[in-house]
Formats: C-alpha cells, structure tokens, sequence
C-alpha cells in the first residue's frame, strides 16, 4: 500500500494536467451541457421573441360579413397581431409579405359565413410564407395552427350549445374517456404503459448503456495513452526497476485512470441532465412529464448497489483492456490504431441491450453478451425499475468480478519487460513488414 | 545473504538470443565495489540489452549475473533494492514538477517519509536545477530533463548506479555538466557505477575501467591507460577504432 499511494497519485496528476486528456474526454463529455444550453437558450430567446412581438397575421377577407369578422377578433383575442390587407391577388401579396416580418397569410374566401351558418365546411386558406427553419418559426407556425383548431371547437361547441343548451359540449366532443393504469412491480401507476417506457426506455434503456459505452471507452483509452507514453518516455522502464511489485504498478494505473474516469462520468451525467432538462422543458412535454415523474416506479437500494458494483467492475475491465493495448505499444500511435478493438465488448451489448430484450436472441448471443462485463450494468440498468433483478444478472456480478480479476492479473503478468519488450517487437515488426508489403 | 568479496557486478559467459539474433555472446566481465565501468562499443554491441540484464529488466538466455552477489534472476526483488537504473533517453512525467516527480519515485523506492524527505532535498541539490525544479518537466530542455534523471538515480544512493549512454543527445555544457555529476557523486557516496557511452573522451575522464563489446563480446577490457599503451594508441577512440577493426 506504501508504494501504491505515490503511484496512484502520480497517475491522476499526470492524466488530470494533460490537455490531451481534456480533448479526448472532457469535450465530448461536455458537449452535452453546451448543447443543452444552447438549445434551451434558443427555445428561450424564440419564445420571448414571439411573445414580445405577438404573432404578425396579414388576413384578406374576401367574405366580408360579420362571421368573418368575428373570426378575425377570435384570433386577435388569442395574442394574434392582426392586420387586414386590401383584397389583392394571393401573389401579390405574398411578394408584399416577403419583404416584411409578417409570415403569415391568410385569405378568408367568399361563403365563409353562409358555409358557417348552414353547417357545411368553411374554408380558410393560410400560407406559411418560411424564411428559416428556426425554432422560432416553427413555434409560430405551431400557434398559429392551434389558434385555428381553438376557432374551430369554439364554432362546434358555439352549435351544440345552440341546438342542445342542456348538453355539455365536452362531452359530445369526447363521448369516451379512458383512464390508464399500468402495473408495476407492486405499484399501480395511473399513467398509460406508452408514456411510462417513452420515460424509461430514454434514463434507463438508452442513457445508462450509452454513458457506460463512453466511459468505458473512453477509461479504455486513458489507461492505453498512459501506458503507451510510459513505453514511449521508458518511464515504465525506471518503475519496473524499483523494489516494488508489478501488481502495485498496474494497481496505480488502474485506480488512477478509473479515478479520471469517474470524474468525467460524473461531469457526463451532469452534463446529460442539463441536456434532458432543457430538452424536456418544452411546455407541451413538460406539462405531462411532470405529473408522471411523481408517480414514477422507484428501484430499490439493492439494485442501486448493484448498479453501482457492475458498473465499477465494468470500469475496471475496461482499464485493464486499456493498459493490455497500450503495454503492448512501443508509441502512443500504434495504442490509438489498437485501442479501437476495447470498444467491440462494449459497444455490443450496448446495442443488444438497447434495441431487444437479451432473453429472446439466439443462445450464442446470449452466452456472449453474459460473458463480458459491461453487460451488466446495462441489463440491470434496464431491470431495475420493472421486476427483480433476474438471477443471470445476480449471478453475473461476481462471475464478472471473478473474470475482471483474473484479467488484472493476466496484464500485470504482462507487465514483466521480457515479455513487453519481445511482444512490442514482435507486434512493431508486423505493422512494418505490413507498410513494406507491396 | 549475499558473498560477493569486493565485486560489484559478476557476469558469466552471458548470452541473450533474441529470436534466431544473438544479442550477447557468451559475455564475461567483472566490475569491483567503487568502480566507474565504462561498457563502449559500436551500435548494436550490445550494451543496452546487457545493461537491461543488470538492471533485472530483461532475463538472461544462458549464463549468470549477480549484483553484489544478488542473483538477476532468482533475487531480482534484492537487486532491485540496491540498483538505480538509468535508461538511455529515459524521460519523466511530462505534467508533474521536477520536483513532484522526485517525490512520488523516493516515496516509492523508500518505505519511510522521512528517508524519503532526505532522499529529494538530496536530489535538489544533485540536479542543480534551483526554482526551475518547481517547474513543469515538460517546460525542461533536455539537459535538465537528463540532470533529473541523474538526481533521481544517485538520490537513492545505490550501491550500484546503471547508466545507459547518460549523455547522449546533450549539448556540451550539459554533457560536461553531467559527467562532473557522475565523476562527484560516485566518488561522495561510495556507489559503484555502470555506464554505456558512445563517446570515448568521456569514458577515459570518467571511467576508472572500460570494456569494449563488440558484437556481444568482450574484445577489450582495462583502464583507459592500459588500453592506451596495449593498443599503442594516444586516445581511447583509436583503441576503439582498432579493436573494432579486428572484432
């Protein structure tokens, strides 16, 4: 332990001061909060646009009749900024229109009123004139359309209410009503099943694997790039020459680049629900996430445990993986070409887990996706909310545990320079005798 | 225990295959406590891979070599305690401070702080680097990257120093500067040092004996004035020169 302690330090000293490791691992890591920002400061700045400048609607009534004029004050009185246009040829005014900040048009043709009053379709014509695929006309493109579907129910509530003053308008309008609920584990939920997996098939289904994939590779890459350079500088050459076991070096590299790990993975989630929040802060979403996320199915401690045990294992099997590509590589170069293979046991049952459900492919798979570790993070991750965690997944922990160990062990056999230096010779003379094929 | 009766370095009939190459050919030599070993030869001699035998990295294909009287194979922990390895071109940690970097490898090497403590306010003052030694090592010219190296071998005070080509690439300031380092620090602690070197002006101010290797054996062994006088030549480089002609 005397000597691990200067080594692990050393390690995250060394990792957390390299710009390297800000561009490889902090920019994609933070990319997600930018983009959050971003995007919830758009969706802010085009909702006060709208609201600060109301919605400008030039309309050309052909009609001219009170119910066409009533139509105009409904939509003013919804928070259109209304302006009447000369009964001019539709082009016309469009080729008006383009040059101001006015988007939309409306043209109420003749009939309006006599189709309204003898209960046959009226018709109003609007052109959408686009200038940007902004958030911003697409918010006031979506207003418009449902200050329209407003005028319309009020026109079909106006007529019940007319022919039946005893009938509440609503009820014709929706004669069925149903009310959901969903079973989970011993709860049940007053939400529909659909809105509760959109919920959980985006935090448990999608983000967990996704955030376990890049960290894994990315600790995968941090543990290869350090132990490459070590190669490189022959720093690793002055350890192996000091009165201290291999075991305690590889022990140093593992915990520090699982340390730096961990530290991304934390500013990563950070990051992830910055991104959701202002995602999801959506008026329309909001207003229906809201009453389900108080409602939402909680895991237990046990399977947070768990969570937490395979994820960490998971880490762990990465890094070993890591600092195996990069013990083998004489240059930071040949790590970053060999790296690539770490992410084929992640990036697997990343997909797997995502796109079905594990129990239902062919037993080869199966057996495959059982056999590596960061599986299950992402199997329990997707459990833990809905059943018990199944007994493969249970068993799997410390079979997972068992195999990361010995793999630990395989890499700090490795680390004996007798065999790196004849393996970095033999893997350096390979890709040269591969550039000097014809 | 170990009995090594005054000898520092034992190397019997050594020899080191890599594959079908022969890196070192039954290599036999000796080098006695206190002494400065100059081990020059051409490229691909062998001096690095005999140097890497010494210093337990690499395990030997037939033959043996003991550290005062630590066997490199059987009792490479024992070796280990009483070595300082310095690589040819070894760099450090590019993000560390000379001095952090001095710290983390004594409180490795020692088991207690305040040896430790002892060990880096030595190797301060060894490299001479003053408040540059507070500096990123990545900001260091490669001079002062090797004056580090050195301080961190001879700050643990081994009983023997191993030194791959210490001054290659170095300006001459630098050179000399390390080559003094040597020369003082040796002589001040006791440490038997072991070294490889190209250049042999060096080798004849530093070294108080020298061997010639030459495709993986000893062709030459003695001091530098006994050299001289055997191969009737006025410096070290024309003994070189005519040793390796007929090797």
């Amino acid at each position: 332990m005397g000597s691990l302690l200067p080594l692990i330090e050393k390690e995250i000293k060394d990792l957390l001061r390299d710009p390297r490791i800000y561009i490889g691992l902090l920019a994609p890591i933070l990319t997600m909060p930018i983009l959050g920002l971003v995007i919830s400061t758009i969706m802010q700045s085009s909702i006060e646009t709208i609201s600060r400048e109301g919605i400008k609607v030039a309309v050309i009534d052909l009609d001219r009749t009170s119910t066409s004029r009533e139509f105009m004050g409904f939509i003013r009185s919804l928070g259109l900024n209304v302006s009447e246009f000369p009964p001019l040829e539709i082009e016309d005014a469009i080729k008006e229109l383009k040059g101001s900040d006015t988007r939309i048009l409306m043209v109420v043709p003749n009939g309006f009123e006599s189709n309204i009053t003898s209960f046959r379709k009226a018709q109003v014509n609007v052109f959408f004139i686009v200038k940007s695929t902004g958030l911003t006309s697409i918010g006031i493109f979506s207003v418009v359309e449902n200050v329209l579907n407003a005028y319309s129910k009020a026109l079909v509530e106006s007529f019940i209410s007319s022919k039946s003053p005893e009938v509440n308008p609503e009820d014709v309008l929706n004669p069925l009503t149903t009310v959901s609920y969903t079973v989970v584990k011993d709860r049940v939920l007053k939400v529909s099943p659909g809105v509760l997996f959109n919920q959980f098939f985006m935090s448990s289904g999608i983000i967990v694997p996704i955030v376990l994939m890049l960290v894994s590779t990315s600790v995968a890459q941090i543990a290869a790039t350090a132990t490459a350079v070590e190669n490189e500088e022959k720093t690793l050459e002055t350890l192996l020459t000091l009165p201290i076991s291999r075991y305690s070096i590889l022990m140093g590299k593992l915990i520090g680049s699982a340390v730096v790990a961990m530290l991304g993975t934390i500013i990563f989630i950070v990051g992830l629900i910055v991104y959701f929040q202002s995602i999801f802060s959506l008026p329309i979403v909001a207003e229906e996430g809201l009453t389900i996320s108080l409602e939402l199915p909680t895991a237990s401690f046990e399977s947070y445990v768990m969570l937490f045990i395979s994820l960490l294992i998971a880490i762990f099997f990465a890094t070993s993986l890591g600092v195996i590509i990069g013990a083998l590589s004489s240059d930071v170069r040949i790590s970053g070409s060999l790296v690539g293979f770490v992410q084929i046991p992640i990036m697997v049952p990343m997909f797997m887990v995502i796109y079905g459900d594990v129990r239902s492919l062919p037993l080869a798979l199966q057996i495959f996706i059982y056999a590596l570790p960061p599986s299950y993070p992402m199997l329990i991750a997707q459990s833990m909310f809905f059943t018990e965690l199944p007994f493969e997944v249970l068993l799997g922990i410390p079979y997972s545990a068992a195999f990361t160990v010995f793999l630990v062990y395989l890499t700090s056999k490795l680390l004996v320079p007798e065999k790196l230096l004849s393996l970095q010779h033999k893997l350096l003379m390979r890709r040269m005798k591969g550039r000097t094929m014809p | 225990m170990s009995v090594n009766n005054g000898v520092a370095v034992d190397v019997r009939n050594l020899v080191k295959l890599f594959g079908s190459s022969k890196a070192l050919d039954d290599l036999s030599f000796q080098v006695r406590e206190g002494e400065v070993f100059g081990l020059i030869g051409p490229n691909g001699a062998g001096k690095t891979t005999a140097l890497r035998i010494l210093a337990t990295l690499l395990l030997p294909t037939r033959g043996s070599v003991k550290i005062f009287g630590y066997d490199v194979i059987s009792q490479a922990t024992d070796v280990r305690r009483i070595i300082g390895y310095l690589a040819e071109d070894a760099g450090a940690y590019r993000n560390l401070s000379g001095l952090e970097y001095l710290s983390i490898m004594a409180r490795v090497y020692f088991r207690s702080k305040n040896e430790a403590l002892e060990a880096v306010n030595r190797a301060v003052d060894i490299s001479g680097l003053g408040d540059k030694i507070h500096d990123k090592i990545k900001t260091y010219s490669k001079g002062m990257k090797r004056r580090l190296q050195i301080a961190r071998v001879f700050m643990l005070k081994p009983k023997l120093a191993i030194l791959d080509e210490p001054t290659a690439g170095l300006d001459v300031v630098h050179a000399s500067y390390i080559r003094k380092l040597i020369k003082d620090y040796a002589s001040k602690y006791g440490i038997t040092v072991i070294m490889s070197s190209h250049n042999m002006f060096e080798v004849e101010y530093v070294c108080d004996r020298v061997a010639l290797i030459n495709k993986g054996r000893i062709v030459a062994e003695g001091t530098p004035d006994q050299l001289k006088t055997f191969w009737n030549a006025s410096n070290l480089e024309e003994v070189f020169i005519k040793v390796v002609d007929i090797g």
